[in-house]
């Protein structure tokens, strides 16, 4: 009993995690039909970040805000440079490629940087474990689920109640309408960017202090974050946070009654048969074919 | 004052003055094959003017070039006095150029009220109580979108979407309002509400260019019309001469023997 509390709760904390990353990808996609690859190293910047922005001696809190910031600047530079000039035709592909190379250059440069070994993001909820049901678990990693449905409901809130969200809206159902009335679908599209850069960090130094800041972190759950969102089908937000939560405490229950090594290999292989099962995603709208 | 638009009528230039558009050996091509063939055309402030011509006779690609949808391969736009040739269409709205799309292109997904803030979104943040009293007439002008204010605009029928295209497009409160193919898929007597409301926005002093195929309502409400064949125009002349004209229906059965 104590063992399932305790991969609930863990379970429920990286699906957090993947929730988050995957509404990145569900931000990014829904303005542009297009998303960074890589998104995992955006995510990785908002640990590593705080960790150089505290070694210089700035405070925790300061040194997060600078982090989400600057990688949220860096995931719409992505997209100016490497997403815009690459999405121009539709059914475009290029920018497959070039978020894929820009997000290795950025890897490799953090490693160069920044070190190869992961290094420890201080922080006083990640200290002591709490016991909760009978299970041990870090007050940073209850921080997880709560800060989920903050950015949700923000996200929910920004798309139906101000007109920026109306706007991206606006784009992603028609570019060509919402040029029509005025709204600039590339500044939108760089907006959106920004904002997935926003998610994507934040879920980074916020799961930090548990697994540590690496280059690397980035790498796997980037990937398992765009995994999710396309389980949910990438257009329907609620459909990321459900299926990112449930294949965090997915994976938690293999670890702890397999292995950590068969977690992955389950993990994938049930997504694999998920889409073949589900081709437009569990929660996904069929998209109407043109003939 | 404007009742729908919210010009106010001094505000408006004398009909005779410099026209609000006019455009000069237009080409559109996309890839190899030419659409427009270097067009030439004109709209008078305070004129309704109307594009005539069979399917595939290059009218909605003219009109791509002139709202920024697309980039012309040549020749060039005016618009209110400066050259507009080459920019995007969310400049040529905040420049008070409107376009009323074909097929409606309505935000399907979003309510009829966020539908008409979008439309005003080139001048929301300035003038918030102004946008809100334009939803107020809107609303007047057209009652059904008023009574489905709330409702998702995917859920309206085809004569609503179009009320409802044309209501965003007046939001933004334009100087021209460009209208493609507005009677596509729409029955006559959803025509015959539409095409009044536009002679009556046009007589507060609203210009407006008309794209239709269906040359008999085109030339009973516009002023002047333009008939255009394979990417050029072949005439254009008051519309109530041109009514009677044999070359109009000869156009558009391609009866000129040459093509």
């Amino acid at each position: 009993m104590e063992a399932v509390t305790q991969y609930l709760l863990t379970g429920l904390s990286v699906g957090s995690v993947y929730a988050m990353v995957g509404l990145g990808f569900y931000v990014m996609w829904t303005a542009a039909k297009a998303v960074n690859f890589n998104f995992g190293d955006i995510f990785m910047l908002g640990a590593v970040l705080t960790v150089v922005a505290i070694d210089q001696g700035i405070p925790l809190l300061p040194a997060a805000v600078l982090a989400v910031a600057a990688a949220a600047i860096a995931a719409a530079a992505i997209e100016r440079g490497f997403v815009r000039p690459f999405n121009r035709e539709a059914n475009a592909i290029g920018w497959m490629l070039t978020t894929i190379a820009v997000g290795t250059m950025i890897e490799s440069a953090t490693t160069a940087l920044f070190g190869s070994n992961p290094r420890g993001l201080p922080s006083p909820l990640a200290e002591t474990p709490i016991r909760l049901g009978g299970a041990g678990i870090y007050p940073q990693e209850l921080l997880l689920p709560v800060a989920l449905i903050i950015v949700a409901v923000g996200l929910e809130l920004f798309y139906r109640r101000t007109m920026l969200g109306r706007a991206m809206r606006a784009v992603a159902w028609n570019r060509t309408a919402a040029g029509l009335v005025g709204i600039d679908a590339d500044r939108i599209t760089l907006i959106a960017f920004g904002i997935a850069g926003v998610l994507g960090a934040l879920a980074g130094l916020l799961i930090g202090p548990v697994v540590q800041a690496s280059s690397t972190m980035g790498a796997v759950i980037g990937l398992k974050g765009f995994m999710v969102a396309i389980i949910a089908g990438i257009a329907n937000a609620r459909g990321v946070v459900i299926a990112g939560v449930l294949y965090g405490v997915a994976e938690k229950f293999i670890e702890g009654y397999l292995s950590t090594a068969a977690r992955d290999a389950i993990g994938f292989t049930l997504m694999v048969l998920l889409l073949l099962l589900f081709p437009q995603g569990l929660f996904g709208r069929k998209e109407i074919k043109k003939v | 004052m404007n009742a729908i638009t919210g010009i106010a009528a001094e505000d408006l230039p004398a009909p005779a003055g410099a026209p609000i558009l006019s455009v000069s050996g237009l080409r559109v091509s996309y890839g190899r094959i030419e659409a427009v063939r270097g067009v030439d055309l004109a709209v008078g402030a305070g004129e309704f003017v109307g594009i005539i011509g069979s399917n595939g006779a290059g009218k909605t690609s003219l009109l791509r070039a002139v709202t920024g949808v697309l980039k012309p391969a040549g020749g060039s736009v005016t618009f209110d006095g400066a050259d507009t040739t080459g920019s995007g269409s969310h400049v040529m709205v905040a420049r008070g150029l409107a376009m009323v799309p074909e097929g409606r292109m309505v935000f399907a997904d979003q309510s009829v009220r966020d539908n008409l803030l979008l439309g005003a979104f080139t001048r929301i943040k300035a003038d918030p109580q102004g946008v809100a009293a334009d939803i107020d007439r809107m609303t007047r002008m057209f009652p059904r979108l008023g009574e489905r204010i709330d409702q998702q605009a995917g859920t309206l029928s085809g004569g609503e979407q179009q009320m409802l295209a044309i209501a965003r497009g007046l939001l933004s409160r334009p100087k021209l309002l460009v209208i493609d193919e507005l009677s596509l898929g729409l029955a006559p007597k959803i025509l015959d509400m539409l095409f009044p409301v536009l002679t009556q926005l046009n007589r507060e002093g609203l210009s407006i260019l008309l794209v239709e195929q269906m040359a008999s309502y085109a030339l009973a409400v516009t002023h002047r019309t333009y008939v255009m064949e394979n990417g050029r125009v072949l005439f254009d002349g008051e519309s109530k001469a041109l009514a009677g004209d044999d070359r109009v229906l000869d156009a558009y059965l391609g009866r000129r023997g040459k093509h």
